[in-house]
């Protein structure tokens, strides 16, 4: 439980941690200031770590824990939850391509932010992180069935509207 | 992946049956050309991957967090032992101070009997008897002295005398 474990197990997690903590907060600042929050935590409770199986996924729970935390705590929407996370450098495309990629990034990241709470955090969990249904358990606190409800619901609702969206040209 | 793998494989993304690997795949073949009818759910795919690449943006981000956990850690402990020490010191003190005073008004309330001088008996002895006898000596002195007024006295009895005598005379 020392200072070398802290840098091989629990700092190369900092971009997991955030973009989770932005995913649920919709402010990169403040995604910072948690992931932040989340390893001094972590460092400080370093008598446990022994007892912790997985690393990740309990740094993970506690940035979800002090996401929400922070959301009930000020009592405040997601109000741009688009802002600048959008750096997408494609090589080769045109630039009327590009446009087109990123419109439909903004479009997609409307749709997940536009997700109850749980579907949001499953999906992201799985989708774009990559976590086994047993991990999303252990991070969300969440049983088996409820982890695979909440991701059936999101990833169908966003087909739906992926669908209706470009179906109708709504963009 | 021929088309019939990936409706298959779709299917089984869509009800949540695939497995991490399976996933992947999805991700990997969704990042070439696809045809139009798969526009939208290439577009989801490549909004996950996206999402991935997103990182928390600060390049002194690490260098931050172990500079606050290792100036948290004894700076903490030392401050809090001197805090306790200084708790306990000024808690003596106070009992300290509080008793002096209280010695100081008791000494005024009762004052201190006379102490002893001599510690030898025999010591004691002698200048007591050479107290006594300067006193012893002063009264004498003084005795005699008022041996004197006696005169007064007897010539004031002497000239009474005289006039009673003088009286039974007279009648």
């Amino acid at each position: 439980m020392n200072f070398e474990s802290f840098e091989t197990r629990v700092l190369p997690t900092k971009n997991k941690l955030f973009r989770f903590a932005f995913r649920l907060l919709g402010s990169q600042e403040e995604a910072r200031d948690v992931v932040q929050e989340v390893m001094i935590k972590v460092w400080n409770g370093r008598e446990q770590w022994a007892t912790i199986e997985n690393m990740e996924a309990w740094c993970m729970r506690i940035t979800k824990n002090l996401s929400l935390d922070r959301l009930r705590s000020k009592q405040r929407k997601i109000t741009d939850p688009i802002e600048d996370g959008f750096e997408i450098r494609q090589e080769g495309l045109t630039p009327q391509e590009r446009t087109e990629l990123d419109e439909s990034m903004v479009q997609i990241n409307e749709l997940m932010t536009a997700l109850p709470d749980k579907q949001r955090q499953v999906m992201h969990l799985r989708d774009i992180e990559g976590y086994s249904y047993n991990e999303i358990c252990e991070i969300l606190e969440l049983d088996m069935s409820q982890v695979k409800v909440n991701l059936f619901r999101a990833r169908n609702a966003v087909r739906e509207k992926l669908v209706k969206l470009n179906a109708y040209g709504l963009s | 992946m021929d088309s019939l793998e990936l409706n298959n494989l779709l299917e089984k993304y869509w009800n949540c049956d695939t497995s991490l690997e399976e996933e992947q795949k999805l991700k990997e073949y969704f990042r070439g050309e696809v045809p139009e009818s798969m526009k939208e759910t290439a577009q989801l795919f490549r909004y996950f991957e996206e999402q991935q690449k997103l990182s928390v943006g600060q390049s002194n981000f690490e260098a931050e967090v172990k500079k606050k956990i290792v100036a948290h850690r004894p700076k903490g402990k030392s401050v809090a032992l001197y805090f306790n020490i200084a708790r306990i010191a000024a808690g003596v003190l106070v009992v300290v101070a509080a008793g002096y005073f209280v010695r100081q008004e008791v000494r005024k309330a009762y004052p201190v009997e006379q102490e002893d001088t001599f510690s030898d008996p025999k010591l004691a002895l002698e200048e007591t008897k050479k107290a006594l006898m300067m006193i012893s000596n002063s009264f004498n002195k003084a005795h005699k002295e008022a041996g004197k007024i006696n005169l007064f006295n007897e010539a004031e009895e002497k000239i009474q005398g005289k006039r009673a005598d003088e009286k039974k005379v007279n009648i």
